[in-house]
């Protein structure tokens, strides 16, 4: 697996988390007890985005200087030596975004996009139909992580078999 | 309807040629990822005309020695 695969497989394990832990928390006792606060339900969403990219941020971090450390050590038990300069090098050829990420990230966006105009449209039905905000709320919310883990299905699967 | 073409590459055997120049190596000449000299070696990335007039480049022949564009299946 490459890098930009490790990173996307990454990013696709952080927002099932958040999923999983905003559905626990939203959909638990918090969320009964306000289930019609639009304000409650804005800072929920709001914070559990803000939790998630910093969580993304620093796991990537970790992740980069675990692939250096990994990196190094595989120099040393080869040559015996650690040549700094190269180990960099070796990072800066495996990490650089080039016209294969750009084309990838532009071929995979389309369908988050897709999606979360689906569940934007799928929100408008909702409240025409009688549903609350905080029902539309949760469909935007939800469709746009849906979409954002679609497009990096994709991503995973152009990496794979090509673009 | 045109008829399905497709685009080939000898990036393996001149890089076997060129003191068996790793991906790495190409890679870093390209000024591309690894993994897109892979790709584009697999057939899996038709690379842009800039890319592949680098790595025509790197290993210092004419780009048609590098690829070629043929019918598919053949």
């Amino acid at each position: 697996m490459s890098y930009q695969e490790k990173r996307t497989l990454l990013s696709i394990i952080i927002s099932i988390l958040m999923l999983v832990s905003y559905s626990i928390y939203a959909f638990g006792k918090a969320g009964m007890e306000h289930i019609n606060d639009l304000q409650f339900w804005a800072r929920t969403i709001l914070i559990f985005i803000g939790i998630g990219i910093v969580a993304l941020i620093i796991l990537q971090i970790v992740f980069h200087i675990l692939m250096a450390i990994s990196k190094a050590i595989r120099q040393k038990l080869k040559d015996d030596v650690v040549d700094e300069e190269e180990i960099g090098r070796s990072m800066r050829v495996e990490t650089a975004e080039d016209e294969m990420d750009k084309m990838i990230e532009m071929k995979s966006n389309r369908f988050g996009y897709t999606i979360m105009g689906l569940g934007f449209m799928a929100g408008l039905i909702a409240i025409a139909f009688g549903a609350s905000a905080v029902a539309m709320l949760n469909i935007l919310f939800f469709s746009t992580w849906v979409g954002s883990f679609i497009e990096a299905v994709m991503q995973i699967r152009y990496y794979r078999r090509g673009v | 309807m045109p008829e399905k073409m497709e685009i080939t590459n000898n990036i393996r055997t001149l890089r076997f040629f060129a003191h068996e120049m790793t991906q790495q190596e190409l890679a870093e000449k390209a000024g591309v990822s690894r993994q897109t000299i892979i790709a584009v070696e697999a057939g899996k990335y038709a690379p842009s005309l800039e890319l592949a007039f680098r790595i025509a480049d790197a290993f210092g022949v004419p780009i048609t020695e590098v690829f070629g564009y043929t019918k598919k299946g053949d």
